[in-house]
């Protein structure tokens, strides 16, 4: 029988030398951040275009081209998905990722890169759905679910991707904050934190509603392009990523 | 003496001053303790006696509160030098939602650079997992199976295997040992086992780790443990002349007959002497010895749970 001594690096390792495989690891059930979100969307471009369609046959009178159909909501579904999967990957393959010992910091660069690689995914569909449904003029009947005429004047279909894609990328990192919050915190703490950011929310309005401050905060809006809501989003998004990392620094798996 | 050097060529794991603190409960208490290289150890204990916590801490899942940790020379969190030398798959793994075992093994293979996709299939094989099932959906020993393949094939120079027999049957459990044992000695490793079956698995130990209520109550190779302790049967009177004054482990008396578990060796006019009297003298397994000890222990602190 030979005996063989088994590889075991003696000298500097690279500190990121594992992040490909961290990010890969992400991928690992190939349906979950690719095949599915793509279904999703998918599915809710053909539901909104077809809930589009059956408005526009209960309405005879309508003439298409003044009086476009915009119904944008569909476009939320892969969003609140994603969100969910983010969550997922700190309940479950992150306790994978430390068996796997990778470290705390490897396998968050990791996840951040799939983050960004899926949302910029989104960002592209999003863009090729404006695409598709302006090149046909709404399929023929000017009915919108992601390029909506008023989309024009914040950004067009560059702001469309984005927008979406910034939208994407802070619901994953906050899907993700709630459920590596969940393993750090005890329960009550946890509930603590949820309370708290819900009462704050609360002042904000309330703060709002008093000082007779809502015409500004709509003023603010309609200055707003798709462009700088997306610079805004990206800041709250890098803060907030900020904070995943202080948390899953300490995370146990147990 | 042993230079910082040379313990360094020798020592996988170097505990010292350990403590593990969850809130009111402490897991670990002042553990100092070494685990050499390119050995086969065994970290013994009743449930909730700081196994796990111990496994967690020294392949950097967890850290301790106080004391310091060293895995082949450098603190483990967050080290990236030496993490991916270290291969622990839980006892209750959580893998990624909806992944398959080939999911699972395919990552691990990414993760260690020693993988033998070889090995991993031969071990499918083997333990007979079905690649078709999401993990979440097998059964207790088929996700043992899981962890247990990831560990082997790692071939990572520390792999620790938390109970790794959980819901495996007899056949498979044995399987286990029989490839462990096989690959340890073709490819040598650093290999930590806990394990309430301590019978099952004395044959492949030869460190063995005692631990209770957080405290280390033996840190002995194999050979010196098995020593500690002797079995002698015969006629009371006649055990009683040779165990008079020695620490009785255990006594069970069938008649006139009695069966005496005695710490330490017997020296060699204690065996011409059992010759005289005709005692018959047994060697104490492993198991037999540390549940005497660890129930010695309980009754100076009853306040642990049963093995």
């Amino acid at each position: 029988m030979t005996t063989t001594t088994l590889h075991q690096t003696t000298t500097n390792r690279s500190s990121f030398a594992r992040v490909p495989a961290a990010f890969r690891l992400q991928f690992a059930v190939p349906w979950s951040f690719i095949w599915l979100p793509i279904g999703i969307f998918l599915l809710a471009w053909v539901l909104g275009t077809g809930i589009g369609f059956l408005i526009d046959s209960q309405m005879p009178e309508r003439i298409p081209v003044e009086e476009p159909l915009s119904s944008m909501g569909a476009a939320q579904a892969p969003i609140w998905y994603l969100a969910f999967m983010a969550a997922y990957t700190a309940s479950h393959t992150f306790p994978f990722s430390v068996a796997l010992s990778y470290s705390r910091r490897v396998y968050l660069i990791g996840t951040y890169l799939t983050f960004a690689v899926v949302s910029v995914g989104y960002g592209l569909l999003a863009m090729f759905g404006f695409w598709i449904e302006r090149l046909t003029d709404g399929f023929g009947r000017h009915i919108y679910v992601l390029g909506a005429p008023f989309l024009d004047d914040v950004g067009g279909m560059l702001g469309v991707g984005a927008f979406g894609t910034v939208v994407t990328l802070f619901f994953m990192c906050f899907g993700f904050f709630w459920a590596i919050l969940y393993r750090r915190v005890s329960i009550p703490i946890l509930w603590t934190v949820i309370l708290g950011f819900i009462v704050v929310l609360l002042g904000l309005v309330a703060i709002t509603t008093l000082n007779e401050w809502w015409p500004n905060v709509g003023l603010w809006f309609v200055d707003q392009t798709a462009f700088t809501l997306a610079g805004w989003g990206l800041l709250a998004t890098v803060l907030l990523g900020g904070l995943n990392y202080w948390l899953i620094r300490k995370a146990t798996v147990s | 003496m042993t230079t910082p050097d040379t313990a360094q060529r020798v020592r996988a794991i170097e505990a010292h001053g350990v403590t593990r603190r969850y809130k009111d409960t402490i897991a670990l208490d002042n553990v100092t303790l070494n685990f050499e290289k390119d050995k086969i150890h065994g970290l013994l204990g009743r449930n909730g006696a700081g196994k796990t916590t111990m496994m967690s801490v020294m392949t950097a899942q967890d850290w301790p509160s106080e004391g310091q940790i060293r895995v082949f020379g450098q603190t483990p969190h967050e080290n990236e030098q030496v993490l991916p030398d270290i291969c622990f798959v839980r006892e209750d793994q959580r893998y990624p939602e909806d992944a398959l075992a080939k999911h699972a093994f395919a990552a691990a293979r990414d993760a260690f650079e020693n993988w033998d996709a070889e090995f991993e299939q031969r071990l499918i094989e083997d333990f007979r997992v079905p690649l078709k099932t999401p993990i979440k959906k097998m059964s207790r020993g088929q996700k043992s199976a899981v962890g247990v393949i990831i560990g082997l094939a790692s071939r990572a120079p520390l792999t620790v295997f938390d109970e790794p027999y959980m819901g495996l049957d007899a056949v498979a459990r044995q399987l286990f040992y029989d490839r462990l044992l096989q690959d340890f000695t073709e490819h040598p490793r650093t290999i930590v086992v806990s394990s309430h079956l301590i019978d099952e698995i004395s044959y492949l130990l030869e460190h063995v780790v005692v631990i209770d209520q957080g405290k280390i109550l033996v840190d002995e190779t194999a050979d010196d443990l098995r020593d500690q302790a002797v079995t002698l049967v015969g006629a009371a009177e006649a055990v009683q002349q040779v165990v008079a004054g020695r620490e009785v482990l255990d006594r069970e008396e069938l008649g006139r007959i009695v069966r005496v578990t005695v710490l330490g060796k017997l020296t060699d006019d204690e065996l011409r002497l059992v010759k005289q009297l005709d005692l018959d003298v047994l060697p104490v397994s492993l198991q037999q010895l540390i549940v005497h000890l660890t129930r010695n222990n309980t009754e100076e602190h009853p306040s642990s749970e049963g093995f």
